[in-house]
């Protein structure tokens, strides 16, 4: 990990928050679509579960704790989608990944819904995760298509690429 | 499919071992709510700061549905020069949001009360579940949690967070959210709940009371209730008697959730102070107009 990396992962965090709640829940209200979740798991279609893993835990706690409901929950969530995400990585096709990043989000939100739903808070229901999976599939997928190649392009560029371990370099491994 | 290494898979394991301390503080108490405030805070300034780029765009989307109305005029504007239509934009905007604060003048003349004007500048962050939108006012102009917000007619929501410079809202849409409500045909008493894009279900608490479709609901009383009284909540849209005799009747929103822009917050106890001059009973509107 180094310091360009996490400088990036954060400032790519608080953009897709700061666009989240300014223009995308405008646009979506009261469709859970999340840019923010949709980052994590092209982040970690890009760099693995590890990496998937542990933004996902870190960007649910942060939104998380600026909500109004409890703190851990898109922690959860989204930590579930980046190791899924990240294990279920084709890394050859945008479009399948993207669609990939599309339905693991989905499920996320709605596994987000029944979890709130279960601790009865935000008012969440469980009616309304079944009712919202296909409108946040198509707001996710739309989101994906853009991201998820932007993403990659970023993570394989020289300054923000995954510092590989030496054997690796010198292809021994292989 | 990839299979997870031994210190992955460890990592996992800590990481949901984490996240449910996490739930099971939150919901136990206040342990937590120093690391909401700060986190809250933080964001607010993020959209306060980064509103400048979004706001525009924010209002562009949230005309698009009205976009054929304007169709016309639009096209009468193309036709004038470049100058001529900056103007008439601008002059727009002006009476826009002359309007809007006009709107929340005669709202705060007629509670008698100070209304403090404010900007959405950010919805709920994250997904769409939190029904919450951020104000570009905070604690330095007067607000504190609790205070009822307006549009100047109906009912917005109650100020659940403030710092320095933003405020916090949860919109009485919010389906986990109650208001206590009165009929203003019948004055019945009631409890309105939230229920998302839907508006509301008003249940009057005398259940041989008649309810019309049509009827106006306002918030109220004052005492035990959150919210300022004599706020319009909503209209009845339709009414249904189950079984058992309980009413139960649907409310179209007065206000509409996903078209939030220029709001008040009720000055309920205590003087504003800050940079913002409220718009009170006593203060001009122009005093309000510092924007």
């Amino acid at each position: 990990m180094t310091l360009a990396r996490v400088a990036a992962g954060m400032a790519a965090l608080l953009t897709s928050l700061a666009v989240q709640a300014g223009v995308v829940s405008v646009v979506t209200l009261p469709v859970p679509v999340s840019l923010p979740a949709v980052l994590v798991a092209a982040v970690a279609l890009s760099d693995g579960a590890g990496t998937g893993m542990a933004y996902g835990f870190a960007a649910g706690l942060i939104t998380d704790l600026g909500s109004t409901h409890p703190a851990g929950v898109l922690a959860l969530c989204w930590m579930a989608v980046g190791l899924i995400c990240g294990l279920a990585a084709d890394r050859h096709s945008v479009r399948r990944d993207a669609l990939l990043a599309a339905v693991i989000c989905a499920l996320g939100a709605a596994a987000a819904t029944v979890v709130l739903a279960v601790l009865g808070r935000s008012g969440a229901s469980f009616g309304d995760a079944v009712r919202y999976l296909v409108p946040t599939l198509i707001g996710d997928a739309v989101l994906a298509l853009v991201l998820v190649p932007v993403v990659r392009v970023f993570l394989r560029s020289d300054a923000l690429a995954a510092p590989r371990p030496p054997a690796v370099l010198l292809g021994v491994d292989s | 499919m990839r299979r997870l290494t031994r210190r992955q898979r460890v990592s996992a394991i800590a990481l949901t071992v984490l996240a449910l301390c996490f739930i099971t503080l939150d919901l136990g108490g206040g342990s937590l709510a120093g690391a909401h405030d700060g986190v809250r805070g933080s964001l607010g300034s993020l959209y306060r700061g980064t509103d400048t780029l979004l706001g525009p765009m924010r209002r562009f989307v949230q005309g698009v549905p009205h976009a054929a109305t304007n169709e016309s005029k639009i096209r009468a504007l193309q036709q004038r020069n470049a100058a001529l239509q900056a103007t008439i934009a601008q002059e727009q905007a002006d009476r826009s949001t002359s309007k809007e604060l006009a709107a929340l003048k005669l709202g705060s003349g007629a509670l008698g009360k100070k209304v403090l004007p404010a900007r959405v500048i950010a919805f709920g962050p994250g997904q769409g579940f939190d029904w919450t939108v951020t104000l570009d006012v905070g604690t330095a102009s007067g607000v504190k949690l609790g205070m009822t917000v307006t549009d100047g007619h109906g009912v917005v929501g109650r100020v659940v967070h403030a710092d320095r410079g933003t405020s916090l809202v949860l919109l009485a849409v919010d389906p986990g959210s109650g208001v206590g409500a009165r009929n203003s045909r019948t004055a019945a008493l009631g409890v309105a709940t939230g229920a998302g894009t839907d508006g509301f279900t008003f249940v009057p608490l005398d259940p041989h009371t008649t309810i019309h479709v049509g009827d106006t609901i306002n918030t109220g009383p004052s005492d035990g209730s959150s919210y300022v009284a004599g706020l319009a909540v909503g209209t009845v849209r339709s009414v249904r008697t189950s079984a058992d005799g309980t009413i139960k009747a649907t409310l179209r929103p007065a206000v509409a959730p996903d078209t939030l822009d220029l709001v008040g917050v009720i000055l309920s106890g205590g003087e504003a102070v800050g940079t913002r001059a409220p718009v009170g009973t006593d203060n001009s509107l122009a005093a309000g107009g510092s924007r």
